[in-house]
């Protein structure tokens, strides 16, 4: 454990070797495309059109409150999933390195965490977009988006660790995760809005969803222009806990030997 | 000062449960309570070695003997089994060229990334890198990406990079050792120099010729156990008698 923390603290100082292996990746996938990260947009702009008109008719929904909220949904939704799909693969993207230089194990971790981070913002910056073209009013309030960017940037990086170190030992997470988060999109309120649920008995499904807390942390302040309810920061709060706590038993445990599963 | 010292090293592998391991066989093995699908490789076994600065030595054996499996402990690659490592001073290990290219990036890109890699801060790159274009004597080639080279001419930018480091521990595998005769006679002046630079380095060949030229200690590995460690001329001898079974 000792030692993993050690890794841990030795690799973030190796910051240059990250960054730069992580643009790479980033730059990498757009390369020797013709519209290169406009596909970032474009992937983006076809998914809100599509699900916006055909659900936001079918739920009844006002297209001025519904295509914002369907596009913050979708962005954050979008860095959870990358995050535990993308990131689980850290360790066995660069297994060559790892088998090959002796850099501590994490300098990887935070490749990729950079990586889906770097593509992730870039989308976030499609709701500015949507936001001026729906002429929404912007409230100092807003700024209560910070302390929830920065709860979805511990729970991402969270989630890459402990992803990267099973999806290297058990080879079957990586298809299980995806699957879990196919299934979590569509009980998760991501593209219909919560209050649907409510007074269905459905309630349930978003009270006790901590995915819709972490969402809620930071679409209610971009959307509504003040904080999320307390609840959702306590529940987001003992999310970040409890997978903190479940990272430092992975990396206790898998750390050393992480460069046999590979 | 640099040092090495590995205290009774055991290094195994387990094949089977963690190459392919899945939750459906980790369950099923843990519903039997019984391991006998897993098959343990005793890569190294007790292995006690004492390096100090100044020291060049030789690491010889047949294959799979495990030269290149001590080599990766030594690097801080492979945590042993059982046993202590203890490393003083910046191990750069050259195992193989190709880790870190990034065919979409051009030349000097690479160079950079590569360093890096290596352990070089960004001020000495910076000081280095004209040097390491020039060696790699490919010139305007350096602003075009990687992946239009030869592969020729990506062993040149590999070999130009790697052995610009200034390492305290140089540990080589086969592939990097001077002596092969591809090399052409610059080149292996280079790596003469980069090995004098290193205080210490350790150097897996099959090439019982260079050996005596560049290590005064050699040590012979036999199925992950060490045989035998004392000057080259000697280990060679014995290495030779055990191969060739002749006196």
């Amino acid at each position: 454990m000792k030692r993993a923390l050690l890794d841990l603290l030795q690799s973030a100082r190796l910051w240059r070797i990250w960054l730069r292996l992580g643009l790479q990746d980033v730059r990498r996938r757009f390369r020797r495309s013709t519209i290169g990260f406009a596909w970032i947009f474009i992937h983006l702009a076809v998914m809100i059109l599509a699900i916006g008109f055909i659900y936001g008719n079918l739920l009844g929904q006002k297209m001025g409150y519904f295509i914002p909220y369907l596009t913050i949904s979708l962005v954050t939704w979008a860095y959870l999933t990358s995050s535990v799909v993308e990131g689980g693969t850290a360790f066995l993207n660069s297994e060559g390195y790892i088998k090959q230089i002796s850099l501590p194990l994490y300098v990887y971790v935070f490749r990729s965490h950079f990586t889906i981070t770097l593509v992730n913002i870039i989308s976030l910056s499609v709701f500015f977009l949507v936001a001026i073209l729906y002429s929404m009013p912007f409230a100092f309030g807003c700024l209560w988006v910070i302390p929830g960017l920065f709860i979805l940037l511990a729970t991402s990086f969270l989630l890459v660790l402990i992803f990267a170190h099973l999806n290297a030992r058990f080879r079957d997470i990586a298809h299980l995760a995806s699957l879990g988060m196919q299934v979590l999109f569509y009980v998760t309120p991501v593209m219909f809005p919560a209050d649907l649920l409510k007074g269905r008995g459905f309630e349930f499904v978003v009270v006790l969803n901590p995915f819709f807390h972490l969402l809620e942390v930071v679409r209610e302040p971009l959307l509504a222009g003040h904080p999320a309810e307390v609840i959702s920061y306590a529940w987001s709060g003992a999310v970040v806990a409890l997978l903190l706590g479940l990272a430092l038993i992975t990396i206790g445990r898998y750390q050393r030997r992480i460069v046999f599963a590979l | 000062m640099a040092r090495i010292t590995l205290q009774n090293i055991d290094l195994e592998f387990t094949v089977g449960i963690q190459t392919d391991q899945t939750v459906k066989s980790a369950l099923a093995l843990l519903l039997a309570s019984k391991r006998h699908s897993v098959r343990t490789i005793k890569a190294l076994q007790s292995v006690s070695l004492a390096v100090a600065s100044g020291d060049r030595i030789g690491l010889i054996g047949a294959n799979g003997a495990g030269k290149s499996t001590l080599l990766k402990v030594m690097a801080g690659i492979y945590p042993p089994t059982r046993g202590s490592v203890t490393l003083e001073g910046h191990v750069c290990p050259l195992f193989e060229f190709a880790t870190g290219f990034e065919m979409e990036g051009n030349g000097w890109d690479n160079i950079r990334t590569r360093a890096l890699l290596l352990g070089m801060s960004w001020r000495e790159i910076n000081a280095k890198i004209q040097d390491i274009a020039a060696f790699s004597g490919l010139g305007d080639f350096l602003d075009v990406p990687v992946r239009c080279y030869s592969s020729g001419m990506l062993l040149r930018l590999a070999f130009a990079t790697s052995t610009a480091v200034d390492p305290q521990i140089l540990l080589l595998d086969e592939v990097m050792a001077a002596g092969d005769a591809s090399f052409i006679e610059s080149a292996r002046k280079r790596m003469n120099d980069l090995m004098g630079r290193a205080s210490i380095v350790v150097f897996a060949t099959h090439n019982l010729e260079v050996l005596p030229r560049f290590c005064d200690r050699s040590i012979l590995l036999d199925h992950g156990q060490l045989v035998a460690d004392g000057p080259t001329s000697e280990i060679v001898h014995i290495y030779r008698d055990s191969v060739l079974g002749e006196p």
